[in-house]
């Protein structure tokens, strides 16, 4: 019985167990914790005496990452890409996703794949053809063409990852949601995509967690200050061979904050999406 | 030559001073409204000009670049847009905008960059404006002239230097000091006895990078100043298999084995010495300056216990190499007349003078020497002079061709060092590695 089991006595093997997820625990969260106290330490003290605690704690890093660097700015930048590639791909990926599962055509399987194939494609063998392509676009060196960049690498991963989690929703759900005055559109709309919530969340995480920490597209593509993204920043920060480790530390921790909240509230979703996708896809 | 931080430098401070120092030297060059439309005798009213600058640790030199710039514009109604590039981005920045068609009016660019692209046909030719540069201030230091002449590759010089980088010996006199040890490392040899009298726990004397990166090539000068060289003088035939060599790796094997090396220095990343300096764990270290400028920002206590001086020598005498920084304009620009302009206007005294003075750079005109940054009141700047006018061209005594930079990025001689101190060959076996690979980059140019 379940009751009985938690009222077992402290064990060795619990003990054993809890020892091992401590460790494991200790080693995961060990490097943010660094990162957390390198940011809070003067140049002096991240050089000079490496201790787990900042002899002097100092917001300095901070003060001078917004004040002399504006690191706001970038920040904003990449929430505003991070967030239009996300919706933008949920809602494109939905409908591609949908028609290569529920309708039949020519091709289908060859769009698939290809689909698949680019995805697989190392970014470092695309960056110099989407510069061109950008540049004859038009929209080199602004957040749009970054955008619609990003949009070309989390689609193919979007759609394949949907599939899974659309055939997993039975087509009798939606034939009966017709019946009942649905369109073809209103049962993916209040059917499928409902059902498929976790998996749609994880997507909208992977999608999102990319955008947010793509840097080599970014260096490449934007050149403007004010188009800077926060890991394009972050880099611009490294002028010399002297690294600046605290202003470096203070924006990888403002920098991470935003995926820890997104992945602190969806983490349960996501690990739905994941075994759904895995198992049914 | 021995330089200690007597006075401390105001340059490159990135401070609430060196910024105000900027701001203050653009508004001096804005008020000289004369002096901003001197060199734009045509006009350029209504053009639009894009500058990419390289970004140097310096901050208050950078925004004086921008400041500077986007005055000469509003004085000669030019629309500048000034984008200062991470120079450890260059490359692939470059790379990008040359096939995109996307290049600025007028960029800074490094040597081996400039060299590469200008046999492409990536730049425009500036002859006349280098000679006229040159001629109204006292003439180009050689070194710089030689190093930067890309006549051969692209029927012209296509660069305009504003700058010289490289190496200087920055050592811990305290330690030093308290081992009895006052004058610099005259040779390598000296080097290695006295980092050997100041390795104790936590400290290892000797800072140098053994590890495929920019600073393990160091060794490359070390071995040259041994008399070894990568290639005959004709730049076609390797030559590295050699007693001379021999003679640099034999040192090299007594030092390591003399424990003064810092541990995981074959495997250093670009920063490795620099932190290893900074946390007080190497007496020795070869950089460009930029440590220095680092400590005097964030550990004055290290500064004042630091000096400065020149690489040491070996059998043959000194190699310290410079590396020259440029400004090219890109053949694909729409507004060439005003990027000349605008470049002249950037060779002027009067913004190079405040430039040096906060920027990590040496002359490169001979008049320049009489710029304040190089009174003598401080060291990294004397150091930076001295390099200049003592230093050797890059690659010399080997000649510097596109085969020697391709042998020189590929860490020929780190790689050969690897092998005698980390996997333990004899020097017979790792020249022999080293001739090899190195002739096979030889042969495909």
């Amino acid at each position: 019985m379940a009751g009985s089991e938690s009222r077992k006595p402290f064990s060795l093997g619990r003990m054993w167990s809890y020892a091992a997820l401590l460790s494991a625990t200790a080693i995961i969260a060990f490097p943010i914790y660094w990162m957390i106290i390198t940011s809070l330490k003067t140049s002096r003290d991240i050089y000079r005496t490496p201790a787990l605690w900042p002899s002097r704690i100092t917001f300095d890093n901070y003060i001078k990452l917004f004040t002399e660097k504006h690191f706001l700015e970038p920040v904003l930048n990449s929430l505003l890409v991070a967030t239009t590639v996300t919706v933008i791909s949920v809602i494109i990926s939905s409908f591609a996703a949908y028609s290569m599962i529920r309708f039949r055509y020519r091709f289908r399987g060859l769009f698939g794949k290809l689909i698949l194939f680019a995805y697989l494609t190392p970014t470092s063998l695309l960056f110099i053809p989407i510069s061109i392509l950008m540049a004859r676009l038009g929209l080199g060196n602004s957040l749009q063409g970054l955008i619609l960049v990003y949009l070309s690498f989390s689609l193919p991963l979007s759609t394949w990852l949907l599939q899974g989690y659309f055939r997993s929703v039975p087509r009798e759900l939606e034939e009966q949601g017709m019946i009942d005055g649905h369109s073809r559109l209103g049962a993916l709309v209040r059917i499928v995509l409902p059902l498929s919530a976790p998996g749609i969340a994880a997507i909208s995480i992977f999608t999102f967690t990319g955008a947010w920490n793509e840097l080599l597209l970014a260096l490449v593509l934007v050149t403007s200050e004010s188009s800077r993204t926060a890991p394009l920043a972050l880099n611009y920060l490294i002028t010399s061979d002297v690294l600046p480790w605290g202003p470096l530390m203070a924006g990888a921790v403002i920098s991470s904050v935003p995926l820890m909240i997104l992945f602190f509230v969806a983490q349960r979703f996501m690990v739905q999406g994941m075994t759904a996708g895995s198992v049914k896809g | 030559m021995d330089r200690k931080n007597t006075s401390p430098a105001s340059l490159g401070r990135i401070s609430r001073r060196g910024l105000l120092s900027s701001a203050a030297a653009s508004g001096a060059l804005i008020a000289g409204g004369g002096l901003l439309t001197r060199a734009g005798a045509q006009d350029f009213s209504g053009s639009k000009l894009t500058y990419w600058g390289g970004l140097i640790f310096a901050d208050a030199a950078n925004q004086l670049l921008v400041d500077t710039i986007t005055a000469w514009g509003a004085a000669n109604g030019v629309e500048t847009e000034v984008v200062m590039i991470n120079q450890n981005e260059t490359v692939q920045k470059v790379s990008a905008a040359v096939e995109a068609g996307t290049m600025p009016d007028a960029l800074d660019v490094g040597l081996d960059l400039l060299l590469l692209m200008s046999k492409q046909g990536v730049f425009v030719t500036l002859d006349d404006l280098y000679e006229k540069v040159g001629a109204a201030q006292g003439g180009w230091y050689e070194a710089v002239a030689l190093a930067t002449d890309t006549t051969s590759i692209a029927g012209g010089r296509t660069g305009l230097p504003f700058g010289v980088s490289g190496n200087l010996l920055l050592r811990r006199t305290d330690l030093l000091e308290e081992a009895g040890l006052v004058a610099p490392p005259e040779t390598w040899d000296e080097l290695v006895e006295q980092a050997a009298l100041v390795t104790k726990s936590p400290v290892s004397g000797l800072g140098l990078a053994l590890s495929n990166v920019g600073d393990g090539n160091v060794q490359c000068s070390i071995m040259q100043s041994f008399g070894g060289r990568i290639a005959d003088d004709a730049g076609k035939k390797v030559t590295i298999k050699s007693e001379e060599t021999r003679a640099y790796l034999a040192w090299l094997k007594d030092a390591w084995d003399k424990g003064v090396f810092p541990p995981g220095n074959a495997t250093w990343d670009g920063a490795g010495d620099n932190q290893a300096y900074l946390s007080g764990q190497a007496a020795f270290i070869a950089n460009t300056g930029s440590v220095g400028i680092a400590a005097q920002k964030d550990d004055p206590e290290l500064f004042e216990v630091t000096g400065f001086s020149s690489l040491p020598a070996g059998p043959i005498g000194t190699i310290s190499p410079i590396t020259p920084q440029t400004r090219a304009i890109p053949a694909t620009s729409g507004n060439q007349a005003a990027a000349m302009a605008l470049l002249e206007f950037l060779s002027q005294p009067e913004f190079l003078s405040q430039y040096y003075s906060l920027a990590i750079y040496g002359p490169v005109l001979n008049d320049q020497k009489a710029f304040p940054a190089f009174d003598g009141s401080d060291a990294i700047h004397s150091g930076l002079l001295d390099l200049v006018e003592n230093g050797t061209a890059p690659g010399w005594p080997d000649v510097f061709n596109t085969a020697f930079a391709d042998a020189y990025s590929n860490f020929i001689v780190p790689k050969m060092a690897q092998r005698v101190v980390i996997d333990g060959w004899d020097a017979e076996r790792a020249m022999n590695e080293a001739q090899e690979q190195a002739q096979a980059i030889y042969d495909k140019y």
